[in-house]
């Protein structure tokens, strides 16, 4: 059993990088820390970075983990190859625009693009944001697949995920006491359908929810309570069909004998207590 | 000093008593208590009744106020007869309509219809609203003011209550430690300008959002959290025009000696540190 440290970055591919950015620091309010040609870097916690566009194919969306040790990571490495998975070393060239020591990338069963990182930068400065949206960090990443036992059966088998609760399909998984850090939601298509940004709390969730209506961004989702994680959520759209979301508060899951997995019916109360509504076909 | 123990209940004159009942039991949530011919009485915590709508002129409103007993009530009339208001005493079947002991009527320096009320009914059975919208009581009420300095100084000076903040030169008042139980607006004319009910959370105020926007009913401001009370709110539009609020986590004021009022823009931000904007006539410029 690898354990999986936690959520590092999402990279995502994007033909206009300069809207990408624009939308980064004006609507998310991320800190922009580094940019090149082809290339911007965003920081919204203590980790150097948590978000990165660089000038691509739009459906080249990848999500870093981070392994910690050596050893767990060529042990990842070995399992997933015994698997059958596609693993793929990153040369030094790609670890270097990851910022971290050892990479290594493979599909999950979904097709979703997973990057296993070893030693990635933290950040000995404070995380100062272009605007007061009050991020505290990247909270977590929904992703798509068509199979959603599959990619739930890697995580929980090969890696320590655990499964939190389920509503239909959708499987919500988590690696620490957070209730879930990558949630899959069952669809037709692949890739990563939101990147979530936790704030401080519902103040800062509700002052964003008028932010983002003023700046004219279309909101998909909520504001709402997901009856599953208590957390609160507005998702919006971002460039390239990417969706982002602002979470807060949220239960945590402390000793793992009490909590057991639940399983909520796929209907549109089991996505929000309070009554919202979205037209996005995987929250329906 | 007139001593204003409580808000006790708001009486509501309706042209469509029908349409009046059922938005208040089916949309606000309310509890039918009692039902005539020509008058409801709706339930909301654990008095007999707070909200009472008559078959009448939508003009025709009254708030009432709780004193402590007939000694504080007929004081209070020679009082308020003293400075020139009209004071009516209610008769025995107008105290009984109105589920009191005994009560006398008026009119605020603007003109509002007030009644003071002692040992108004209460009741031991608990209010189970016809939905879930979490309301725990009737909680306040708004007044239009056509001199907020006028009005302010009638219920600090002749009544008991203080001031706990200002927006604008509209002065939110308590009478005990909830941080208001009458809120002043200017206005042009006299009138109840919104009628408050608190519900258990902030949830609570976002599931009733949802529930009432879902069924067309007008939001005319929030969802919100008011700077002055810390309270998050909700404004929607009931019949005749009125306003009703849900909040929920209004503030308490527990030591008097060292608190003082604040003082806030008569703006948007002065109502709400969310971001929503006001679609209610007195709360704009």
């Amino acid at each position: 059993m690898i354990a999986v440290d936690q959520l590092r970055y999402v990279r995502l591919g994007t033909q206009d990088l300069a809207a990408a950015i624009d939308f980064a620091q004006r609507i998310l309010g991320l800190q922009l820390i580094e940019q090149s040609d082809d290339t911007a870097y965003f920081r919204s916690d203590l980790r150097d970075h948590t978000l990165v566009y660089f000038r691509g194919d739009p459906a080249d969306r990848a999500v870093g983990l981070e392994i910690h040790g050596r050893e767990q990571f060529e042990a990842a490495i070995a399992t997933l190859s015994q698997r059958g998975l596609d693993i793929v070393r990153g040369n030094e060239t790609a670890c270097g625009h990851r910022k971290v020591r050892a990479l290594a990338s493979f599909r999950d069963p979904g097709g979703n693009m997973i990057e296993i990182v070893l030693r990635p930068l933290n950040s000995g400065w404070r995380y100062f944001p272009s605007r007061d949206a009050g991020i505290t960090g990247l909270s977590d990443v929904v992703l798509r697949a068509s199979d959603v036992a599959a990619c739930e059966a890697l995580w929980t088998t090969v890696f320590n995920g655990r499964v939190s609760d389920w509503v239909g399909e959708a499987a919500f998984l988590r690696f620490d006491d957070a209730h879930h850090q990558i949630a899959y939601y069952p669809s037709s298509g692949s890739g990563i359908l939101a990147v979530e940004f936790a704030v401080e709390n519902v103040d800062l969730l509700m002052q964003n929810s008028y932010f983002l209506q003023s700046a004219q961004v279309s909101i998909v989702h909520g504001p709402g309570r997901r009856p599953t994680s208590n957390q609160l959520f507005l998702t919006f759209a971002g460039p390239d069909g990417m969706l982002f979301s602002f979470v807060s508060e949220g239960d945590r899951i402390s000793g793992d004998k009490k909590h057991r997995p639940r399983q909520f019916p796929r209907t549109r109360s089991s996505f929000c207590s309070w009554g919202s509504e979205s037209a996005i076909p995987e929250f329906r | 000093m007139i001593n204003l123990q409580d808000v006790s209940y708001v009486r509501l004159g309706t042209r469509d008593l029908e349409g009046a009942t059922h938005f208040a039991v089916e949309y606000l949530g309310l509890e039918i208590a009692e039902r005539h011919k020509a008058a409801l009485y709706f339930q909301s915590d654990e008095r007999e009744h707070t909200l009472c709508y008559f078959d009448g002129d939508p003009a025709d409103q009254a708030v009432a106020f709780e004193v402590c007993d007939k000694s504080d009530l007929n004081a209070a009339a020679a009082q308020l007869d003293s400075l020139g208001h009209a004071v009516k005493v209610g008769t025995a079947s107008q105290a009984a309509a109105r589920h009191v002991e005994g009560f006398i009527a008026f009119k605020d320096p603007s003109g509002n219809g007030i009644e003071l009320v002692y040992r108004p009914r209460h009741t031991g059975k608990r209010y189970h609203g016809s939905r879930d919208a979490g309301i725990t009581s009737f909680s306040h009420v708004g007044l239009c003011s056509t001199d907020t300095v006028r009005d302010e100084a009638f219920w600090t000076t002749v009544c008991n209550a203080r001031v706990s903040d200002r927006i604008g030169d509209a002065p939110l008042l308590r009478i005990d430690e909830v941080h208001h139980s009458i809120a002043l607006f200017p206005a042009q004319e006299a009138g109840i300008q919104h009628i408050n009910h608190q519900v258990e959370t902030g949830d609570d105020v976002m599931r009733s959002y949802y529930f009432l926007k879902d069924r067309n009913v007008r939001m005319v401001f929030g969802p919100g959290r008011h700077p002055t009370s810390s309270a998050r709110f909700l404004y929607f539009e009931g019949p005749d025009g009125m306003v009703f609020e849900y909040s929920s986590g209004v503030r308490s004021i527990a030591d008097e000696l060292l608190y003082r009022e604040r003082q806030y823009p008569f703006e948007p931000k002065g109502f709400c540190h969310w971001g929503a904007k006001p679609q209610i006539r007195q709360f704009q410029d």
